[in-house]
């Protein structure tokens, strides 16, 4: 059922690892490995929310031990629905650490070698053989596999047995084939008592269906609709009776209730023997959020606390005995959290806590904090090179056959109307020119009046500021543009042909700003990419609509995606990267670069912090963890 | 009573001086530790962690992508000394870690991975580049670290036609070939480059260096490097090996003989 289970070191070291199938044999020992992957996208870059992880047809779950700096995996088919993995992952655990812990404290403490003495390291490291030490271990996990497996089989047929009684009774009730077959009812036995039923069946039926035909006043059809039902009551209600003899007779509203019906109707008394009444009352009130009674007796209603749900998600990642003693000085970091959007940054970091010692000098707020530090530098850190110029300058210089001719570089910049994209193409466009490249800027928004011509004003400006000193850099830059109201991608497909014959460098394309759930114009746009391909695909996001952007971004890059694999020749295109624009109008509320980088794993290229063609910066990943984590 | 005083002083002097000259003599050997440790850096999928393993443990677990860094103690026997080997994870996120380290560096090991590093040539180039700028933004006052750059799995490497260079050798050559010309490529895109200004921080060096050469024209060759000598080794380790009796045989023994003659 499993494909394979490891335990592991967070350093690397691979303690104990089995493999169920030799496809997993294999697939364990490559680097695109389910754990591989897992660590590298989902704990490193801390892209998953779920405790969960899935990847090429396999789920893969994890637990840490943080003490002793442990992983457990357990990777499996997807399409299996596995109820066990968690309580496998728990127990393994347990076990493992229980029947392990000496050594396993000294090998973790081998890996330590900066902090700890080196003499005693030395002595110890020498004398490793893992064989040895995890000597009984593959018995137990056999054991506690085969349990655990005898176990889930055994639940799901509990569950499947009362699943498969009803289709059963299900098929009981008689049929169409069943009303006309004779035979039904002389092969069943019947007791004096069914038959005697049978009989007030069938003259309740007669009675019911006289009264209704006696009041079209037809005699006629009385006796024929009589004799007609004989065979149906025969056989319809004999057969619910035999099969369903415990079923309790329905109570109908027209009788009088009765007292033990109005009893257990009645749910405003509370019954005294039921225990837990008192627990219910107490749960009514939260005791944390009680305000405070003054000395002369007046209630006071507790202050607002922005901070309340994610410190408490704090101090429920941190366990509860930790979490008892520390609470107080957690408060402290509310107002932190409370900057950060997306509270699986927090869970990460209260799970990477779980469990760990804090030193000496150390006081629990300061570790929180190094570790929060720590994780968003992670997320923030790119992890492509961010160059634009380097891979500008490889693709320029890449060897070419002698036929084909060297395609431009081309850049799209995407984005909802008004952040900017004009702007800081405008902008990009300077800083190419700066070093030494020739840019053709394609107008490929030809929807809204006057962007054409805010272009032309741009290249006509950037035309005749100098290029390193030199006063004039004309033939630079260029516009091609080709009007309003044409073909978007066709214009840019031009403009690349265009750029291609003329020998610029460069390419940016502009394109016509729309709000992310447009349909219609996502698939302009998404044909536009599939048609082009272009190098980079850049989305202009504003600072200012802080987590708004968020959801601009998280669109715009699955409307690309789906639409562009389903246009194009079937290959995915997303967002390759992130322009943030206004970034001086948010002062030091720069949380939104976090989410965004954090819901596409794609690096903020630049961000435009003014009104002219030189301000354009590049983020800092220390001064965002910093204005984030200043209080 | 004045000579009971007396003593009491006195042994509290003698016991506070006592202190202080443990203290300062542990200062002092912290401070002379420094500067002796390797750090095994590198892309991901390198090696690196399977090296450390090898050389610590005198077998090699199996392994996976490092999440944090390893620090070990191996011991070399032929000079009665330890060191620290530190291995610092690969991959991009978190590589950024050997800042941390690179003060107390006594060698720095750049790990490639020989059979891979024609496909993703650029990356690890960019890698090492982080890399010797570290090196050359150092503060004066630091000795260097040597530099040895580790053509690992070269036991994967195919040799094609010529039947007389080793697999090792040849590992090398294509290792320092293939970095030699995308640092190359990263020197010329640099050299002309006007680079965007970091945010917030005016004053501060924002491009990076250290592709300085001192050779003809400033084309980037690891000889004429301006950081000092960089030495190529080939090794490979098996994954799953592992006995004691056979270190003298293994992948590692350039390895383990430069660090008998270098430390």
């Amino acid at each position: 059922m499993l494909d394979h289970c490891s335990i592991s070191h967070k350093g690397g070291l691979v303690l104990w690892s089995r493999s169920f199938t030799p496809d997993a044999a294999a697939l364990a020992l490559s680097s695109a490995s389910p754990v591989n992957s897992l660590i590298r996208e989902a704990l490193i870059e801390g892209r998953t929310t779920e405790e969960k992880y899935e990847k090429d047809g396999y789920a893969v779950k994890w637990t840490f031990v943080n003490d002793l700096e442990l992983i457990f995996v357990v990777a499996y088919q997807r399409i299996l629905q596995l109820t066990y993995v968690d309580d496998l992952l728990a127990a393994l655990k347990a076990l493992f650490v229980k029947m392990f812990q000496p050594f396993l404290a000294t090998f973790v403490a081998s890996l330590h070698a900066l902090n700890s003495g080196k003499a005693a390291v030395v002595e110890a490291a020498s004398a490793f053989n893992f064989a040895d030490a995890f000597d009984g271990w593959d018995r137990v996990f056999d054991k506690l596999l085969k349990n655990l497996e005898e176990k889930a089989a055994a639940e799901r047929k509990n569950r499947l047995r009362p699943a498969v009684r009803p289709p059963i009774e299900d098929a009981s009730p008689p049929s169409e084939e069943a009303e006309t077959l004779p035979t039904q009812s002389p092969d069943t036995p019947q007791d004096e008592q069914q038959i005697s039923r049978n009989v007030q069946a069938l003259k309740n039926r007669l009675r019911g269906r006289g009264g209704k035909m006696g009041r079209r006043g037809s005699a006629r059809s009385d006796a024929g609709s009589g004799r007609e039902s004989v065979p149906n009551s025969d056989s319809e209600s004999p057969a619910p009776k035999r099969k369903t003899k415990a079923k309790v007779q329905r109570k109908w509203g027209d009788e009088a209730p009765t007292e033990t019906d109005m009893a257990s109707l009645d749910f405003s008394v509370d019954s005294v023997q039921e225990s837990g009444s008192s627990q219910d009352l107490q749960a009514l009130v939260d005791q944390a959020s009680m305000g405070t009674r003054t000395r002369d007796g007046m209630y006071e209603v507790k202050d607002w606390e922005f901070s309340k749900e994610e410190d408490s998600a704090i101090a429920r990642a941190l366990g509860p005995a930790e979490a008892e003693a520390k609470t107080g000085s957690l408060g402290a970091l509310g107002s932190l959290f409370s900057r950060l959007t997306g509270l699986q940054v927090c869970e990460g970091v209260g799970e990477s806590l779980v469990g760990k010692k804090v030193g000496g000098f150390q006081t629990t707020n300061a570790a929180v904090r190094l570790a929060l530090s720590t994780s968003l530098t992670r997320i923030l850190t790119p992890k492509t090179s961010t160059d634009l110029l380097l891979s500008i300058r490889t693709k320029l210089s890449s060897a070419l056959p002698s036929t084909q001719q060297r395609m431009p570089y081309s850049i799209t910049f995407v984005g909802v109307n008004g952040v900017g994209k004009s702007t800081n193409l405008s902008k990009v466009c300077f800083w190419l020119i700066q070093n030494g490249l020739r840019v053709l800027i394609a107008a490929c928004d030809t929807f809204r009046s006057g962007a054409v011509e805010q272009l032309r004003v741009h290249v006509r400006n950037l035309g005749m500021l100098g290029v390193n000193g030199a006063a004039d850099s004309k033939g630079r830059v260029e516009l091609y543009e080709r009007g309003y109201g044409k073909d978007a991608a066709g214009i840019a497909r031009e403009a690349i042909a265009y750029g291609r014959d003329n020998d610029f460098d460069v390419v940016l394309i502009d394109t016509a700003g729309r709000m992310q759930d447009n349909e219609p114009l996502m698939r302009a746009l998404a044909k536009l990419v599939a048609v082009n391909s272009p190098d980079k695909i850049i989305f202009v996001g504003e600072a200012l609509v802080g987590n708004e952007a968020v959801d601009q971004l998280t669109k715009f890059d699955r409307a690309l995606r789906d639409f562009s694999s389903a246009s194009g020749g079937g290959k995915e295109r997303g967002i390759d990267g992130m322009l943030v624009t206004k970034w001086d109008t948010v002062d030091d509320k720069v949380g939104a670069a976090l989410s965004m980088t954090y819901v596409t794993g794609q690096p903020i290229i630049f961000v435009g912090c003014g009104q002219t063609y030189t301000d354009l910066r590049q983020l800092r990943v220390g001064n965002v963890v910093q204005a984030i984590l200043a209080d | 009573m004045d000579a009971s005083r007396f003593l009491f002083v006195a042994g509290s002097l003698v016991a506070a001086i006592l202190f202080l000259a443990i203290l300062v003599f542990f200062t002092r050997q912290k401070s002379k530790s420094r500067g002796s440790s390797l750090l095994l850096v590198g892309p991901p999928d390198g090696g690196k962690t399977a090296i450390l393993s090898t050389l610590v443990y005198n077998q090699t677990l199996p392994t996976h992508t490092s999440l944090q860094t390893n620090a070990s103690v191996v011991a070399v026997p032929a000079l009665k000394k330890s060191l620290t080997v530190v291995d610092i994870p690969g991959h991009p996120r978190i590589r950024n870690q050997v800042d941390e380290h690179i003060g107390d560096a006594k060698a720095i090991a750049f790990v490639v991975d020989a059979s891979t590093v024609s496909r993703n040539g650029a990356v690890v180039a960019e890698h090492l580049h982080t890399i010797l700028n570290a090196l050359t933004s150092l503060p004066p006052s630091q000795a260097l670290p040597a530099l040895l750059i580790l053509a690992h799995k070269s036991d994967l490497v195919k040799s094609g036609t010529a039947a007389s260079a080793t697999s090792e050798s040849l590992a090398i050559n294509r290792v320092k070939t293939i970095l030699e010309r995308e640092l190359e490529k990263r020197r010329i895109s640099q050299s002309g480059g006007v680079a965007v200004e970091g945010l917030g921080e005016e004053g501060e060096r924002t491009e990076m260096g250290g592709l300085e050469c001192t050779g003809e024209k400033g084309v980037f060759n690891f000889d004429t490097w301006e950081g000092g000598e960089v030495v190529f080794l080939g090794t490979s380790v098996k994954v799953g090996s592992g006995e004691a009796e056979k270190v003298d045989e293994d992948g590692l023994l350039s390895l383990r003989q430069w660090m008998e003659e270098n430390v």
